[in-house]
């Protein structure tokens, strides 16, 4: 920006001094020619003899450039000098010199006499004696230091005011940053000087332009504590959840201590059926951090729906059970974005839940893929009792379960609300026709 | 080469080269090779005093002062320049425009100071010449021969004098030859640009049978003697100085137009001793070297300090009509001007001519 400015400056500089050194040329260049004009006045012809007489304004006129030295010349016809300073220097350009001389008017040019730098104006005149015809030039010439002084001048007072101006408009900029700006320092000041756990909105008044920043960080803040909410809530319900079970192994392994080893066995499988629903219940909470930390992650590529769901599906049915899970799909391959992981952990999680409370009689547990206009829509059907219509929306909670007989820690479906809404999908449960539950995931395709 | 040239240029001007100049020489208090070598027009009987106060500064210096015309000074620098051999640190002179028009042909060095900004503008040009005093040019009258005849007071008058006996002027009357002398040249013609009365001055001159001098010293001889009553356009301050000596003149500056000439300095290009002769110039402008002139060498001072105390310096205030002093600048080249001057000098020499018998 600075650069600019001096670019710009200079080129100002520049402009200014060619107009000024002409504006300068053009006035002095006046009085030039009117000196030539008052000696040429003065030319008469006697005989072969041209002769002169220099006005005393001639050259003290020129004294309106007080500080210049002043030259002239006489000659003519051909080179033969009158009067004056006999070697002066000559114009460049004949040409130019005799369309003037012929329209009555001097020629001016530069030319260095004399170690300076000097200004001349020629005028001609035309005689025709029976002695002596031809061109008669008038040559005066004046050193350029009035008109460096007069351009200087000129240069001055034109670029001084706009580089006063600019600088005065530079200091207003930076004033008007410096107090515009003056709002964000203090929400900054405002923000580091909290204490670490303090995440209530930024209170101080700020003007109009900043106040969606303001808002951004207040709503960033709000969500943050929300979060922390989350996650102390989780820690307790976990810890909450694990003593029950623990206590319950505790209990089982004491009885088991007093007891005859008869019925010492049914008491170790009690406490095995304990221990694998603790470890189920760990392996739940572990799963659902995972999902929590790469859900803020957001971590999105390109993978196969397809693939994944057969993974999944490969996954979680037992060997045994293979022959009753089914998977249909009308999809050869169903590209889309999202993470991986977290969706075949998902999957997996409703084919589990599947498996662990659908299965009654007979194991039609069926697992769909199917595309429409929304995107890919995920179906996994089983034959249990179903979820009554009450309970739908809260089987979603964390350590919440359906079935409170059947295993599990009730963490698999609040994993699964998890993924989805972080690939800004929709779950959503109906009854089975011919009896059981329905879970849909409906995904929105985000193809790559 | 410049050497043969300069040989030449002697051959081509024998008057200028034999105009001899005189000599005077200023040993250094002490032994020093420190030198300044001016040539000038100046009277030496009267810059005396000025050179002398000038060593008193710098004991240092040894000072030579070459004195010799106007003209020929110009001359022989200007020859010496040409040689690539100048003598002269300083250039001095009465003959203005001889001295602008070595300013203006570039023989002449800058010389910027406090002192010489404060002369004023007429008597500097270019920070290349600077004027150092003040001298009107007046009408001087011998006291007995003008007994029982009014004193004139312009160029009128004197006209009306003159014209109504020739007979009883006849002889009586005295000028400068401008023809030979510079400052004469000068000073007519300057009256011829300013005054419409110089035709007819000059014609009653004629009627008259005008003396001329070459020089201020010879005029004033005849005035103070009485063989002159009247001299015209003289430098009022070597009157002065012999009215101080008890000469029998009167000074009259002329009511219609007084011209005022100021001795000129240049300092010269190639000055074998530069930092010296701006010493000296810068002497002869600060108020010491103005108050020693005025007092000791009677040429009145320049500096505006020094306004008021004309009447000590040999004007009386009251008495002064209209003073034009004549400005240095390049309006001076014109009566230099080879056609000009010739055209000048043959009409003052036709009219001067003695009518034939």
């Amino acid at each position: 920006m600075a650069l600019l400015l001096l670019a710009g400056s200079l080129l100002l500089y520049l402009a200014a001094r060619v107009y000024a050194l002409t504006a300068a040329d053009r006035s002095y260049d006046r009085v030039l020619a009117g000196s030539a004009l008052s000696i040429a006045e003065t030319l008469s012809v006697s005989g072969r003899d041209v002769q002169v007489d220099l006005p005393y304004a001639a050259l003290d006129m020129l004294s309106s450039a007080p500080e210049d030295r002043v030259f002239y010349r006489v000659f003519g016809p051909g080179e033969r000098t009158v009067t004056g300073y006999a070697d002066l220097p000559g114009p460049r350009e004949d040409a130019r010199l005799l369309a003037a001389a012929d329209s009555g008017t001097s020629h001016f040019f530069d030319a260095t006499y004399r170690g300076e730098l000097v200004r001349f104006a020629m005028l001609g005149r035309k005689i025709n004696e029976v002695d002596a015809s031809g061109w008669v030039w008038v040559q005066v010439g004046q050193t350029r230091r009035a008109r460096e002084a007069l351009a200087s001048e000129l240069v001055l007072g034109s670029v001084l005011p706009i580089t006063v101006v600019g600088l005065f408009a530079l200091l207003l900029v930076w004033t008007g940053i410096r107090r515009a700006l003056r709002p964000l320092v203090r929400v900054g000041e405002d923000i580091s000087h909290r204490a670490p756990a303090d995440l209530h909105p930024v209170a101080a008044p700020v003007p109009a332009e900043i106040l969606p920043l303001v808002d951004g960080i207040n709503s960033f803040m709000q969500r943050l504590s929300g979060n922390i909410d989350t996650l102390r809530t989780f820690i307790a319900d976990a810890a909450h959840q694990m003593r029950t079970p623990l206590a319950a192994l505790r209990a089982q392994a004491q009885i088991a201590l007093d007891e005859d080893p008869a019925q010492q066995r049914s008491s170790l499988r009690a406490i095995d059926r304990n221990a694998a629903r603790l470890s189920r219940l760990l392996d739940q909470l572990l799963s659902d951090a995972t999902v929590i930390h790469r859900a803020d992650l957001r971590r999105f590529e390109p993978f196969d729906l397809v693939v994944t769901v057969r993974k999944a599906m490969a996954e979680a049915v037992p060997r045994a059970d293979g022959g009753s899970a089914q998977f249909d799909t009308p999809l050869a391959t169903a590209p889309m974005s999202g993470d991986e992981v977290m969706l075949r952990e998902a999957v997996k999680n409703l084919i589990d839940n599947a498996l662990r409370h659908g299965r009654t009689k007979v194991c039609d547990l069926a697992v769909g893929l199917y595309s429409d206009d929304a995107g890919y829509r995920i179906e996994v059907a089983d034959r249990g009792p179903g979820i009554a219509e009450p309970d739908r929306e809260r089987v979603f909670e964390r350590f919440v379960r359906g079935d409170s007989l059947a295993p599990g820690a009730g963490l698999g479906l609040a994993i699964v609300r998890q993924v989805v809404s972080s690939h800004r999908g929709a779950i959503r449960l109906r009854d089975r026709d011919g009896g059981g539950l329905v879970v849909e995931l409906v995904l929105p395709a985000d193809r790559p | 080469m410049t050497r043969r040239w300069a040989a030449f240029a002697a051959l081509l001007f024998p008057l200028a080269s034999m105009a001899a100049a005189v000599v005077h020489d200023y040993p250094p208090a002490g032994a020093s090779d420190s030198r300044l070598t001016i040539y000038g027009n100046t009277d030496i009987a009267l810059f005396e005093p000025v050179l002398r106060d000038f060593q008193r500064e710098y004991p240092g210096i040894a000072v030579r002062y070459e004195e010799l015309d106007a003209r020929p000074l110009y001359e022989r620098h200007v020859r010496e320049a040409a040689a690539g051999e100048a003598r002269a640190d300083v250039l001095l002179s009465t003959a203005m425009d001889l001295q602008v028009k070595l300013v203006n042909d570039g023989y002449a060095m800058t010389h910027v100071s406090e002192n010489s900004r404060a002369l004023p503008a007429w008597a500097r040009w270019r920070d290349e010449a600077f004027g150092f005093t003040f001298e009107p040019a007046v009408m001087v009258f011998n006291r007995q021969a003008m007994q029982g005849h009014p004193l004139p007071q312009s160029r009128g008058q004197l006209l009306d004098l003159l014209r109504v006996r020739p007979k009883l002027w006849r002889g009586r009357v005295g000028t400068y030859d401008i023809s030979r002398s510079s400052v004469g040249y000068l000073l007519a013609s300057q009256d011829v640009r300013q005054s419409s009365e110089m035709g007819a001055l000059v014609e009653t001159f004629a009627d008259v049978g005008v003396h001329v001098g070459e020089n201020s010293a010879a005029l004033l001889d005849r005035l103070e003697s009485g063989e002159l009553a009247i001299g015209y356009n003289l430098l009022g301050s070597y009157a002065r100085s012999r009215i101080d000596a008890g000469a029998p003149l009167v000074i009259v500056y002329p009511q219609d137009h007084t011209l005022v000439v100021t001795r000129t300095v240049v300092l010269p290009k190639g000055a074998p001793n530069a930092q010296n002769a701006h010493r000296f110039l810068e002497y002869l402008l600060s108020l010491r070297g103005q108050e020693v002139l005025a007092l000791r060498s009677g040429l009145p001072a320049l500096r505006h300090e020094f306004n008021g105390r004309y009447d000590r310096l040999g004007i009386d205030d009251m008495h002064v009509g209209l003073l034009r002093p004549i400005a240095l600048g390049p309006g001076l080249l014109v009566y230099l001007d080879a056609q000009k001057r010739s055209r000048l000098l043959s009409a003052w020499r036709a009219i001067l001519a003695p009518p034939p018998h």
